[in-house]
C-alpha cells in the first residue's frame, strides 16, 4: 500500500536516513526501534509525506507521490501522530470531529462520529473537556483518536503512546488491532520500549543511525575495532570480547539474543565469549522470555520459558552467558 | 446644535477608523500570514521595510499623498483629495503595515506543531492557514486593535488630506487640534473625552468576544 524506495534524507548535511525499502501493505503492524537519533522519526516524517525525502520514491496504493499536489492528496489517507502531539484549542470533541470536518461531513455527523470514536477507544469522559485541560498521557490517546477518526490506509505512531500507562496502551492498540480486523489499515510505530514493540507489532524494523540493521537494538555497541585482522579483542564498557574482523576504526557490534546461551557455570565449549553476570531483568514474550544480564555491560539473551523454570532463572540470579565469537555482528 | 456637530464628528471618525480598518487588515493579514508561514529569499528585507514602515511619520504619508492627490498630481484626476475618502486612503496606508506585520509576528509564534497536525489530518493550504489562525487568534485580534487604535487616534495625515472641513472631513483628532488653537479648551477637552471613551469600548468589546471563546 504504502511503500519506499532508496528514500535518504540529510539534516545539515548529516544523513540521517538511508533505506532501501520498506513496504507497509494491510494488516502490517510495523515496529520501527532504534536509540533516539536513529531515524526513526524522520522516516515517519517522510511516510507520513509531511516532508520530501531528499532523494528516493514513495509510493501508495502503487503510484508514485513525487509533487506537492500529490503529496497533499496523499496526507489524506496518511496520518501521523507525533510523539508530542498537538491539540487544537477547544474540546476534545472538536479536536475529534476535525479531519471528519475536514472531509466534508456536516457538524453533526462529524460530532457523533467522533463521540463513536472516543467510545470505542474508552475515551468517552474526556469528550467535553477543554482539550488544554488533558494531561499529556490524555493528550497522547486522544490524539491516536483523532488519527483514527481521520479513517487513515496508514496510521503512523511516532511514540505516540509513550506518556500513557499500560493499561491505556493495551487498549488503543487492542482498537488498533480490532480496526485492522475490520478494513484494510497498516500500521507503523516507533518505540523506544522493546517490549511494547514485539508485542504488538506482525513486523519489525531496526534502524541504527539512520540505516536499517538486521538485527534489534539490543546488545547493540558502539566500538573502536583496534585492526590488525583476524580475531581482535574489543573493548565494550567495562568487557572484552573477542572478535573476528578485518576493519579497524569506529564500528557498530551487535550480539544477536538468540545466539547467547545462559548457563550457572562457565561453559568449556567453542564459544569464546564466556561472561559471568547478574540478571536484572525478565520479560516474558509468549513462550519466550527475555532475560537482561549484567556483565559490566547489559546484555539480553532470548531463551525459552521453559529454560527458564528449569533452571531457576530469577531476578539476581549469577548466570553466564556465552557466545561464538562468529555470532558477534558488525556493521 | 453643538451635540449634534460633535455626534456627526464621531460618526465620520468612526466610519473612517472602521473603513480603514477593514481595508487594512484585508491587505495586511494575508500578507502577514504570507510572511510569517512561508521562508524564501528577501523574506528578511521585506520584514525591514514592514517595521520600518510601523513608524513612518504619518504627516509625511501626509504629505506625499496629498501631492498625489492634488489636482495637478499623478491621481488628481480621482477628485478624493479633502474628501473623506483621502483620509481612508492614508489610513490603510499606515495601518496595513502594522496588521501584516502583527500578524507575521503572530504566526510566527504558533507553535509549528499547529501546522503539522492540520497538514496530516488533510487540512489543505486554506485550512491549514485557518488552524493556524484560530490557535493565533489573541495575538491576531490584538493586531487588529493596534492598527484600529493607529487610524483612531492619528490626526497628522487626516488634517493634510481632509483638509480638516467642517461637516466634511472634521474627525474627532483634527476637531480637537482646531479647539485647541482656538482657545476653545472645554471643547477640546469634550472631544478628547469621546475620542478616549471609544478607544475604551472598542478595546472592551473586543476583550469580551475573546474572554467568551476561551473559558
Amino acid at each position: 500500500m504504502l511503500e519506499a524506495r532508496g528514500l535518504r534524507h540529510t539534516y545539515e548535511r548529516r544523513t540521517v536516513l538511508s533505506l532501501e525499502r520498506l513496504v507497509l501493505a494491510p494488516g502490517t503492524r510495523l515496529a520501527l526501534v532504534g536509540p533516539n537519533g536513529s531515524g526513526k522519526s524522520t522516516l515517519l516524517r517522510l511516510l507520513a509525506f509531511l516532508e520530501a525525502p531528499e532523494a528516493g520514491e514513495l509510493a501508495l496504493g502503487g503510484l508514485p507521490v513525487r509533487s506537492g499536489r500529490e503529496r497533499r492528496a496523499a496526507r489524506h489517507r496518511v496520518t501521523l501522530v507525533e510523539q508530542r502531539p498537538y491539540l487544537f484549542r477547544g474540546t476534545v470533541l472538536a479536536n475529534v470531529a476535525y479531519p471528519l470536518r475536514l472531509r466534508g461531513n456536516p457538524r453533526a455527523a462529524a460530532e457523533a462520529a467522533a463521540s463513536g470514536a472516543l467510545e470505542r477507544l474508552q475515551l468517552g469522559v474526556l469528550t467535553g473537556r477543554q482539550a488544554r485541560s488533558l494531561s499529556e498521557g490524555e493528550v497522547q490517546r486522544v490524539a491516536v483518536a483523532r488519527a483514527l477518526a481521520a479513517e487513515p490506509d496508514v496510521l503512523l505512531l511516532d511514540e505516540a503512546l509513550s506518556a500513557a500507562d499500560r493499561a491505556a496502551q493495551h487498549a488503543l492498540f487492542a482498537a488498533v488491532a480490532e480496526e485492522q480486523g475490520q478494513r484494510p489499515l497498516a500500521v507503523a510505530f516507533a518505540s523506544h520500549l522493546l517490549e511494547e514493540a514485539y508485542r504488538w507489532s506482525n513486523d519489525l524494523l531496526a534502524l541504527h543511525q539512520g540505516v536499517s540493521v538486521p538485527v534489534t537494538p539490543e546488545n547493540l555497541f558502539r566500538v573502536e575495532l583496534p585492526g590488525g585482522g583476524g580475531m581482535q579483542p574489543v573493548a565494550v564498557g567495562g568487557i572484552t570480547l573477542d572478535v573476528v574482523c578485518d576493519r579497524s576504526g569506529p564500528a557498530t557490534l551487535a550480539i544477536p539474543p538468540e545466539e547467547i546461551v545462559l548457563s550457572r557455570e562457565p561453559l568449556h565449549s567453542s564459544a569464546r565469549n564466556s561472561l559471568p553476570g547478574r540478571v536484572v531483568r525478565i520479560a516474558e514474550q509468549g513462550a519466550a522470555v527475555r532475560v537482561t544480564l549484567d556483565t559490566g555491560v547489559e546484555l539480553v539473551a532470548l531463551v525459552t520459558r521453559r529454560s527458564v523454570e528449569e533452571m531457576g532463572i530469577a531476578l539476581g540470579t549469577r548466570l553466564f552467558a556465552s557466545f561464538k565469537t562468529v555470532a558477534i555482528r558488525i556493521f | 446644535m453643538l451635540n449634534a456637530e460633535v455626534l456627526g464628528i464621531t460618526a465620520l471618525s468612526l466610519r473612517i477608523a472602521v473603513t480603514a480598518t477593514v481595508v487594512a487588515c484585508a491587505i495586511g493579514v494575508p500578507l502577514g500570514f504570507w510572511l510569517g508561514g512561508t521562508r524564501f529569499q528577501g523574506r528578511r528585507g521585506v520584514l525591514v521595510v514592514l517595521n520600518t514602515a510601523l513608524a513612518f511619520p504619518t504627516v509625511v504619508i501626509g504629505l506625499l499623498l496629498y501631492l498625489l492627490l492634488s489636482r495637478h498630481g499623478p491621481l488628481g484626476g480621482l477628485g478624493l483629495l479633502f474628501t473623506w475618502r483621502a483620509i481612508v486612503v492614508a489610513e490603510v496606508i499606515l495601518a496595513a503595515p502594522i496588521a501584516a506585520a502583527l500578524t507575521a509576528a503572530a504566526v510566527q509564534s504558533v507553535d509549528p506543531r499547529v501546522r503539522r497536525t492540520a497538514l496530516t489530518l488533510g487540512a489543505g493550504p486554506l485550512a491549514t492557514a485557518w488552524a493556524v489562525a484560530r490557535e493565533a487568534r489573541f495575538a491576531l485580534a490584538a493586531g487588529v486593535v493596534v492598527a484600529f487604535g493607529r487610524v483612531f487616534s492619528e490626526v497628522g495625515a487626516a488634517m493634510i488630506v481632509g483638509g480638516n472641513i467642517r461637516g466634511e472631513t472634521r474627525t474627532l483628532t483634527t476637531a480637537v487640534a482646531l479647539a485647541t488653537s482656538q482657545g476653545e479648551f472645554s471643547l477640546a477637552i469634550g472631544l478628547g473625552l469621546v475620542l478616549l471613551a471609544l478607544a475604551l469600548t472598542v478595546n472592551v468589546l473586543i476583550q469580551l468576544l475573546q474572554g467568551r471563546d476561551d473559558a
